[in-house]
């Protein structure tokens, strides 16, 4: 059977459709509804969640998220910078402290950072916050200092040359022509690396958590712990899509519009 | 009607796939021997290491007082010691999930945890204490010296209600992991780690840096095995283990092991 390239490509695309409708059917058929919104959703146990879910827990979350971002974020302008540097051992000195922070997983860092340093020197952290931002924002800055790289790489050259030429210093080229361009480059990565860190926020509470410092997902795993049902967990990921699906929006319209400018 | 049928004969071919995906279902042998969810083994969750409860040997294999016995128990049943290392919050709840057979995980018997599994006999009587650091060891030998102090209890245990209950007037910090609890310890981030005293005990010992400088005795606590509510073939199985095992020395033996010799 001689079939046209275009028709095999139809039928091709019919066989898919069919098989994403029968698999569709066969788990809205097979699932148990009744037993599903049982054990994953009871409304009395969602009612339950609020306020305290937004006003302490997803509070935490947004608190540790933002701390670590600025942490990340001014960190990762300063190594991505000394990448750049014309200086030998800046290079070198960020390019090995982006290695290890990128190649050791954050549960790691947090172990090693939290509890590792005050036993070793004896010095305490002053506060739970600042114990789960710190190691949040070291390990971001390597992320970010590599995305902020690539947007100043991406700034074409002739603009720091055109700059100099005019009589610019290296540094007032970089701070007023070179960053802002790279800005447009690189805020639709870091918004995205934004809203990993929220997800990443779930970490912290390995090194222990207090009422009050509780953040969403631990929030989430202590209410399926108090009502022995999963219906708390569900809600947490709600609120969870709630912070993040508007900045992934955010990033999809920006991505948009920049493609629309550089048209 | 010869549609209908073709489609759903059809969708019941899909369903199996589907379902063969899934990984393995719970077989029932025809023999009447004991099924568990991995032929031939009895698969046991556990919050581990536990020390000296459930914990790895320097061979990697697993031991402790739990394990002892329920090894004991499941090779009288030629079955096969099989761990699964689970996070101990709603450890109970894992049996149920499919996740094991049973759960050997240092686990007190509460009302609250029995309507959600099924519970054999004691095996063990526990109770809660506090592990503070050896210099604070003179100070804090009562909860109400911990007032305005942090104590550290691990999340999902008898512990930790104990602790909201009884150390209102101090600050309470969860952990995941006992491990964590001794670390934060030691690293001073709390002043003491509430929890069943023989591990406490344990780590005293080990480390020679702290001590446990408060026994609640009377408030016992007792272990008990958790199976899958309505798994009373299992569940038989495993009180006449333990029965066994403590009419034939065996218990005496393993008891010794750990907490005498």
């Amino acid at each position: 059977m001689a079939l046209s390239k275009r028709k095999k490509a139809m039928y091709m695309r019919y066989v898919m459709y069919i098989v994403s409708i029968a698999i569709l059917i066969v788990v809205i058929l097979f699932i148990d509804w009744g037993r599903l919104g049982n054990a994953m959703f009871r409304w009395n146990i969602v009612k339950d969640q609020f306020p305290n879910i937004l006003t302490k827990a997803a509070k935490n979350t947004v608190v540790f998220t933002v701390l670590g971002f600025t942490g990340g974020i001014s960190f990762g302008l300063l190594f991505a910078l000394m990448r750049l540097s014309t200086i030998r051992p800046y290079r070198w000195f960020a390019a090995t402290y982006i290695e290890i922070f990128r190649g050791i997983p954050l549960l790691v860092t947090l172990l090693i950072l939290g509890f590792g340093i005050p036993i070793a020197t004896g010095w305490h952290w002053p506060n739970p916050y600042l114990q789960g931002a710190i190691p949040l924002s070291l390990v971001a800055s390597a992320y970010m200092a590599e995305t902020i790289r690539a947007g100043i790489e991406a700034v074409p050259k002739g603009q720091m040359e055109a700059a100099r030429s005019l009589g610019m210093s290296y540094a007032r080229a970089m701070i007023t022509i070179i960053i802002p361009q790279a800005l447009r480059i690189i805020v639709p990565p870091l918004t995205n690396e934004f809203v990993l860190l929220i997800k990443d926020t779930s970490l912290i509470s390995v090194l222990g958590v207090t009422a009050a410092t509780k953040d969403l997902a631990r929030f989430g795993r202590d209410g399926v712990n108090q009502t022995a049902n999963a219906t708390p967990l569900i809600v947490a990921g709600l609120v969870y899509l709630a912070m993040t699906l508007p900045l992934t929006q955010l990033v999809a319209w920006m991505e948009r519009r920049t493609k629309a400018a550089s048209r | 009607m010869a549609r209908t049928t073709r489609l759903l004969a059809s969708l019941a071919a899909l369903s199996f796939v589907v379902a063969s995906c899934g990984g393995s279902d719970s077989s029932t042998t025809s023999d009447g021997a004991l099924s568990t969810i991995a032929e031939g083994k009895l698969t046991v969750c556990s919050d581990a290491p536990y020390e000296p409860f459930e914990f790895q040997d320097k061979d990697g294999v697993w031991t402790g007082f739990d394990m002892d016995i329920v090894r004991k128990i499941a090779e009288a049943n030629s079955l096969e010691l099989e761990v699964s290392v689970q996070p101990f919050d709603g450890i109970w709840l894992a049996p149920a999930a499919g996740t094991c057979d049973m759960v050997a995980s240092s686990l007190t018997n509460t009302p609250e945890r029995a309507k959600a599994a099924a519970f054999t006999d004691s095996y063990f009587d526990a109770f809660q204490s506090v592990l503070v650091r050896s210099d604070d060891a003179a100070k804090y030998t009562t909860l109400e010296s911990l007032a305005g102090k942090t104590i550290a209890v691990q999340t999902g245990t008898t512990g930790e209600t104990f602790a909201k209950e009884n150390a209102t007037s101090s600050t309470i910090q969860s952990f995941d992991e006992a491990s964590a609890m001794f670390l934060a310890l030691e690293s001073g981030q709390v002043d003491g780690v509430l929890q069943d005293y023989l591990i406490n005990k344990e780590r005293a010992d080990k480390q020679g840096t702290s001590a446990v400088s408060i026994k609640f005795e009377d408030t016992p606590e007792q272990y008990g095995f958790a199976v899958q509510t309505g798994n009373t073939a299992l569940l038989e199985v495993l009180n006449k283990g333990i029965a066994t095992l403590k009419d034939d020395g065996s218990y005496k033996t393993i008891y010794d092991k750990y907490f005498i010799g």
